[in-house]
């Protein structure tokens, strides 16, 4: 899936908030998102550009990122070993923000 | 299987008295056999053999057995030992050393078993040394198959087979006629052993399972009902778009009494909860009590909702004006009627799923609620024509009138409900009549043509009786029925009416093309390609079309809506399979159902 086209997992992608900040990350990282995962894949802009534009402020585009790399990293670790919470890392000022930015960002 | 070191893992008590005692597998086991063999000789029937061989030891006694079967054949009626034993040397020779392997496996596993978890398990598998023990334990007193025994009823000599069965009151066996007399049957199997549960790994060693770890949006939810109380925490929710909010706690079912709050408002006027499931009949009543001006209620999945939440309600909530329930089942007849009396303001009341909802529900909401404007009774197990007159009444004021997926689908008859249009059909915006299957062409030609004035929104789904000449000139008639004619309408669904094709697409796009922006016209199955082919062409501001198993649409079909409809945001196309993975796209318009994606 992630080998697509010659497309390398490892390559670095470049999400760019509303206000303009952007935030690199791997394939292998932003494919854990099902919306951007569609971008990528598909004959969009993105996929040229490995751009991707995300209608959220920064600050939410990086706590966003920022759970995409932890479930990157946990996803397939061993059952037993549990990963951290990653409540903790959501301060609640964000968390409405960012509910409706996951709704969109991180179905399936 | 014993180490080589003389390392040793940790052993219960029970295993280290037996091992102080001297008792070991191969001790148990030799005594088992010995016994076994013993019991038969006093019982054993004279034979030459005994009186010359006797020397020959223990291992001949089997044999022996075997001998007295042969002679003795007449008397056994039944099937002897001996077969299976046949039929296993009859084996080939490869089979022979599989079974060996696998004996061999077993015993292994089995002592192994034994090693590590005191011996717990060793009676379910034969191969072990510890069967031994547990054949010493049953049946220890029956004597082998073919030794003659007498009868513990009628005295005479009988030779045991394996059906032989104990004498019921007493000690001794039965003959096969006594066995039979007493009403026992000998060939019923016996109940099987129970066998014990196989342990379960302690350990789960399935290392490829995928985790599944909490979604963001969960996560976010969980953080969001902490911090519920503190609204400084959560900052403030008025510059964000709550109902989107709204839409993603619903899924999931994650929206709870306690961040059910985060909507609540005293002055808030509207209030929308796309799943409140989880909302027990007090949250429902908090739901009131906390956000008392509310004018427009709408809550979907309120299943939990009953008489007394809506006792509450009459009350707490005032000003309400509209009322739209997914689901309201439980709630009973008088509550309903108490809710309408307390609530005459009422415009719009709008429930789907209800069986309770009865006659007299709707004489008293017609009755109190003057003003009515929007009255949906969708999915309503109890609609029938008695209902018509009561809805009559409200000739003239009604806009919005759905009353489709009756409980019985023959409820209504086509003449009732051309009555009914024609008495309230002249305000009527939005008329929902789906699933009303007397429904015919009729209908259209005496119901809505003369008598609708200015519908927009026209729902006729599944209707088989119309057909497709009948809706082409209904269509083609309608603009010239009245005058001012009814405009073209914004919405038609008449999905799964088989029958409609060419013609009725052709007609209606005629009359409605221009103005349309919602088309389904889902099962359309026979529309022919070039009519498809013309929607984009006919219908510029269509939003939203079903063109679901309209078998002849094409990726040129899509083609021309995606081009040629600017504001086209939805097209669906499930079971079309003429549509490849090359169909036309656009950003903002989603197409869904294109079967061949999935293998891209």
């Amino acid at each position: 899936m992630l080998q697509m086209n010659g497309k390398s997992p490892e390559d670095w992608i470049r999400l760019i908030s509303t206000d303009g900040y952007s935030y690199l990350v791997q394939r292998k990282v932003a494919v854990m998102s099902g919306t951007l995962r569609n971008m990528l894949n598909n004959d969009f802009a993105e996929a040229a550009s490995n751009t991707c534009p995300i209608n959220e402020r920064g600050i939410i585009v990086e706590k966003l990122c920022e759970y995409l790399q932890y479930k990157h990293t946990y996803e397939n670790a061993l059952p037993r070993q549990d990963g951290p919470d990653f409540t903790e890392r959501i301060p609640p000022e964000i968390a409405l923000e960012l509910l409706v930015a996951a709704d969109y960002y991180d179905s399936k | 299987m014993r180490r080589p070191n003389n390392v040793r893992g940790p052993a219960s008590a029970l295993t280290e008295f037996l091992k102080e005692s001297g008792i070991t597998h191969t001790t148990i086991a030799r005594r088992a056999r010995t016994r076994q063999v013993a019991q038969p000789e006093p019982v054993a029937g004279p034979s030459r053999q005994q009186a010359g061989d006797n020397e020959a030891g223990d291992g001949d006694v089997a044999e022996n057995a075997e001998n007295q079967e042969r002679e003795y054949n007449s008397d056994n009626l039944d099937e002897s030992d001996n077969e299976p034993k046949t039929k296993k040397r009859k084996l080939t020779k490869a089979a022979e050393a599989k079974l060996k392997a696998q004996a061999k496996a077993k015993a292994k596993k089995n002592k192994k078993k034994g090693d590590d978890e005191d011996y717990s398990d060793s009676e379910d598998e034969e191969e072990d040394a510890y069967t031994a023990l547990s054949k010493m334990w049953k049946d220890q007193t029956k004597p082998p198959n073919g030794s003659l025994i007498e009868c513990a009823k009628c005295g005479t000599e009988f030779s045991v087979t394996q059906y032989t069965r104990q004498a019921p009151d007493g000690p001794g066996w039965l003959c096969h006629p006594c066995l039979k007399a007493s009403g026992v049957d000998p060939f019923k199997k016996p109940a099987a052993p129970r066998k014990r549960k196989p342990l379960t790994e302690k350990r789960n060693v399935t290392n490829f399972e995928k985790r599944r770890l909490p979604s963001l949006a969960s996560t976010c939810i969980k953080v969001i009902s902490q911090h519920i109380d503190d609204v400084e925490a959560l900052g403030d929710i008025g510059s964000m778009n709550v109902d989107q909010i709204a839409k993603a706690i619903a899924k999931d079912r994650s929206l709870t009494a306690e961040n059910a709050t985060l909507f609540y408002d005293v002055q808030n006027t509207n209030l929308t909860l796309y799943d409140a499931t989880n909302l027990m009949p007090p949250a429902l009543c908090t739901l009131a009590s906390l956000n008392p001006n509310l004018t427009s209620l709408r809550l979907d999945f309120c299943g939990r909702m009953n008489n007394a939440v809506l006792a509450a309600w009459n009350t707490s909530l005032p000003s309400l004006k509209r009322i739209e329930l997914l689901g309201p089942f439980l709630v009973r007849a008088p509550a309903w009627q108490s809710f309408f009396a307390s609530h005459p303001k009422l415009t719009g009341f709008l429930i789907n799923q209800s069986p309770r909802f009865d006659l007299q529900c709707m004489e008293s909401l017609v009755e109190h609620c003057t003003d009515l404007t929007e009255l949906r009774l969708k999915e309503v197990g109890q609609l029938d024509e008695d209902f018509l007159p009561h809805i009559k009444k409200l000739a003239g004021q009604l806009t919005h009138l759905d009353l489709s997926a009756p409980g019985e689908p023959e409820a209504l008859s086509c003449d009732a409900l051309t009555d009914l249009v024609a008495a309230v059909g002249a305000g009527l915006r939005h008329l929902d009549l789906s699933g009303h299957v007397l429904l015919d062409d009729g209908f259209l030609f005496q119901g809505i043509k003369p008598h609708a004035r200015c519908l927009e929104a026209l729902v006729l789904s599944h209707t088989p009786e119309l057909t497709d000449a009948g809706v082409a000139e209904f269509f083609d008639t309608w603009s010239a029925a009245a005058h001012p004619p009814n405009p073209p309408l914004v919405l038609l669904d008449m999905n799964r009416n088989h029958e409609l094709a060419g013609k009725a697409l052709e007609a209606l796009l005629r009359h409605s093309g221009n103005a349309l922006e919602t088309l389904n016209i889902n099962g359309w199955k026979a529309a022919p390609e070039d009519m498809l082919n013309i929607l984009g062409k006919k219908a510029r501001r269509l939003r939203r079309v079903d063109l679901g198993w309209c078998r002849e649409v094409t990726d040129w079909t899509i083609k021309a809506l995606v081009e040629r409809c600017k504001s086209l945001e939805e097209v669906k196309v499930w079971g079309c399979q003429r549509i490849t993975a090359n169909c036309p796209r656009k950003r903002g318009v989603a197409v869904l159902g294109i079967e061949t994606q999935n293998f891209v």
